[in-house]
């Protein structure tokens, strides 16, 4: 677009009437200054003012803005915290050396209570603190006989080679009895090993030892009686078990929080990187027209290589960890972002306003900076909020396809495809925790960035 | 136009032949070990005998021309590690229909019942099925898709008594896979209609035909969501693809014998000529869907026309 002279004729006594009238010291020539220039158009208008203002009247935004950072700084202080386990930690039963598998979500370890005067048997555990104990007088092999002296439906008294206690009647010990089960004394016996318990109680953790407070004990030898209420513990230990273990004995608590931080870090550092390239690129790709063709091309070729053979190759090259997944995501996710910022400025890009600053003689760099990057603040945010929660659930569908990170390196994505092999069985809390930790950050991003691309659009300020 | 896809079309065939030496070029780049099940037990004889017979010992451009050279001829290869032996294009025919007919079915369904719900969102903005549909949009796409797949397998064969795995000639079983896939797609369209139509019904041609005193009903039939699908037009194609190629998660959660995640098997597996087979498929249903949504775009809207130069999109 070029300005051109009007008609001569017409601008012929035109100049000369201006030559007439005015006179060198009439004007002078003003220096070009930005910050004058700004303060003339709108007068106490501030851009990310408006926007905070804006964003603040979305409660619910806002409420899950809060969600967010408490999570947020949660994962951060949790290892800090009193009474933690350590995420990797595959914990132990002190006497048997058996992992403490599968243990189901609770807010104390408590398993039973002993109320006072209960008799409980000693095993031998050195400990200045704790003692070991049961209420397993003895234990019956598979196929022996043994009498019931009185019959109950969930508890039988039974007597077995000179000891009497109770057994547990229900469909883990399947004894056999006879037509009329009440008809004491009979000889009877049970296709599983059974357990005689002092009292119709099973104060053990699945045969093993629970541990009590030494002080809430008398200790005569063998066995203890207990002086007042004692609550017998899993460990000894006080912390529980907020989430339960997993199959391998660790904490899923320490395990979830740790995965939380892993997978936020790759979110947001994907997520960053990727919208870096992708505006960069996608920037040049849409206003530099002789760019266009070219890096048309290139995208088709990037965005039809499988996602898959890039994430192969780059975990061969470097060891799985979370900078290759990083590396991966990044790599194969910039596109995507510059596809839609390329999109973005093209339709932009000839606006009259640009057109204007182009004819003033501006720079391209500063028309991108300030004349079209501002003006897709909105939607770079948007996409930038959402590619968090995005690069999180790809984390899980490469581990899912099993490239994702070694099981020591708990995240998101290791844990709900650990969970969803418990999904039919009593466990399905090791996939029901980090399914929702991830449904929170995933609904958060969602809802704050929508919220936020409203608030930063100029149309809704005011 | 004829002319116009002809050189569409040209410049297509190129991007796909770059796409494939590229492809070729990056799995030849991986790992020796992954062409063996135990390579630790085997001797360097033996390794490179298979190496050899696998054509891998060749300089990469001989390689790439008897590739080449073979895909002229219309032979895509032997599979060499998925299923040995067998003619690529006989394990994709055996497969690829009834992942098509999934598809297809499920593409179908998310229309039905995903434009009618962001229509009525659009409509109804801030009412009942406005909420509705953003808390349906909102849950499936904050809840991994892996995870509500299991539940719904879970619940619907617990609770509703739907068989668990997939038979081919049993129609009930067909239900839970179409609908855990169409989910996500119903939310897709759901959410970009709604968008479009919120935008469109701002538009000052929509304040005067309700100044002009045309019926709502009138308006949002004719004239709003006629000009809001043409966007959406063009991602139909290329969102079947994805459906087809995508089910990865569900053929395997149901054992469906189809093509959904055959590709991330194959490229795992580095069974180098199934690889190379189902990229040049894919990115060439890829590119042509881009094309078709194009050229639906025009039919749509004749005003839209692509010979031009400089099209608005």
């Amino acid at each position: 677009m070029k300005w051109t002279r009007p008609n001569d004729a017409l601008a012929a006594p035109l100049e000369q009437a201006v030559e007439r009238h005015v006179t060198d010291g009439d004007f002078i020539v003003a220096p070009y200054n930005p910050d004058e220039g700004e303060r003339g158009g709108y007068s106490n208008y501030s851009y990310w003012g408006s926007t905070l203002r804006c964003f603040l009247k979305d409660r619910v935004a806002v409420g899950f803005m809060l969600v967010l950072v408490a999570l947020l700084l949660f994962t951060f202080i949790q290892p800090f915290l009193p009474q933690q386990f350590e995420a990797n930690l595959i914990i132990d039963h002190p006497i048997t050396k058996r992992q403490m598998s599968n243990i189901a979500p609770g807010l104390t370890n408590v398993v039973a209570q002993a109320s006072a005067g209960t008799e409980l048997i000693v095993h031998p555990f050195d400990n200045e603190e704790w003692a070991a104990v049961d209420n397993i007088i003895t234990s019956i092999k598979a196929r022996k006989d043994f009498t019931v002296l009185r019959y109950g439906e969930d508890w039988c008294y039974i007597a077995y080679n000179g000891q009497e206690g109770y057994v547990r009647n229900d469909f883990t010990t399947k004894i056999k009895f006879p037509d009329d089960p009440t008809a004491t004394p009979y000889t009877a016996k049970s296709n599983f090993a059974l357990n005689v318990y002092t009292g119709p109680s099973d104060m053990s953790n699945g045969g093993d030892a629970l541990f009590c407070l030494k002080s809430q004990l008398r200790l005569e030898g063998d066995t203890a009686v207990t002086t007042t209420d004692a609550q017998l513990r899993l460990l000894p230990d006080t912390r529980p078990f907020l989430f339960g273990t997993n199959s391998a004995g660790q904490d899923l608590w320490a395990k979830v929080w740790s995965g939380t931080r892993t997978s936020l870090f790759i979110g947001v550092t994907v997520a960053l990187l990727q919208s870096l390239i992708g505006i960069l690129i996608g920037v040049l790709w849409g206003y530099v027209k002789s760019l266009d063709k070219l890096l048309t091309e290139v995208y088709n070729v990037i965005d039809n290589i499988p996602t898959t053979i890039v994430l192969i190759l780059v975990s061969y090259i470097m060891r799985p960890s979370v900078q290759t997944l990083i590396l991966a995501m990044t790599v194969t996710g910039w596109v995507g972002m510059a596809r839609f910022i390329r999109n973005q400025i093209v339709i932009i890009r000839d606006r009259d306003y640009n057109l204007a600053s182009r004819c003033l003689g501006n720079s391209t760099g500063r028309i991108i900076t300030r004349n079209l990057l501002p003006y897709l603040v909105s939607v770079i945010m948007l996409r930038l909020a959402l590619a968090v929660p995005g690069a999180i659930g790809s984390e899980v569908f490469i581990t899912y396809i099993g490239l994702g990170l070694p099981l020591s390196v708990p995240s998101l994505g290791n844990l709900i495809n650990e969970g969803r092999k418990m999904i039919s069985t009593s466990q399905s809390y090791q996939l029901v925790f980090p399914t929702i930790i991830l449904s929170v950050i995933t609904i958060a991003f969602y809802i704050i960035g929508n919220s936020f691309a409203d608030a930063a659009d100029p149309k809704n300020h005011l | 136009m004829a002319k116009y896809i002809f050189k569409r079309l040209g410049t297509s065939l190129l991007t796909l032949l770059i796409i494939l030496t590229v492809v070729f070029v990056l799995v030849r780049q991986m790992p020796i070990e992954g062409y063996f099940d135990n390579f630790d037990k085997l001797d360097q004889a033996v390794i490179d005998a298979r190496l050899n017979q696998l054509g891998l010992k060749d300089p990469i451009l001989v390689q790439l021309k008897d590739f080449f050279v073979g895909l002229l001829h219309g032979d895509l290869g032997n599979s060499a590690r998925y299923s040995v032996g067998v003619p690529i294009t006989a394990i994709i025919a055996n497969k690829a229909p009834l992942s098509i007919t999934l598809g297809v079915i499920s593409m179908a369904i998310s229309l039905i019942l995903g434009i009618p719900l962001g229509a009525a969102m659009a409509k109804s903005k801030s009412g009942f099925w406005d909420k509705f549909g953003t808390v349906f949009i909102v849950f499936i796409s904050a809840v991994p898709s892996a995870v509500y797949y299991i539940y719904i397998q879970s619940f619907g064969s617990s609770l509703l008594g739907f068989p668990m795995l997939f038979n081919r000639d049993d129609w009930r079983t067909w239900i839970l896979p179409i609908f855990s896939m169409s989910l996500g797609n119903i939310a897709y369209y759901a959410m970009w209609l709604r968008r479009y139509m919120v935008d469109e019904m701002n538009k000052d041609y929509v304040r005067l035909a309700r100044a002009k005193g045309v019926k709502g009903s009138e308006i949002t039939m004719r004239h709003v969501f006629r000009n809001s699908f043409v966007p959406m037009i063009q991602y139909i194609p290329t969102s079947l693809l994805y459906t087809v190629s995508g089910s990865i998660y569900i053929e395997s959660l149901y054992s469906v014998p189809g093509m959904g995640g055959l590709l991330v098997d194959v490229i795992t597996r580095q069974d180098n000529p199934m690889v190379q087979a189902l990229v040049m498929i894919y990115s060439s249903i890829g590119i042509i869907g881009m094309i078709l949504g194009d050229l639906l775009m025009v039919v749509i809207d004749p005003r839209i026309s692509l010979a031009r130069k400089e099209s608005s999109r």
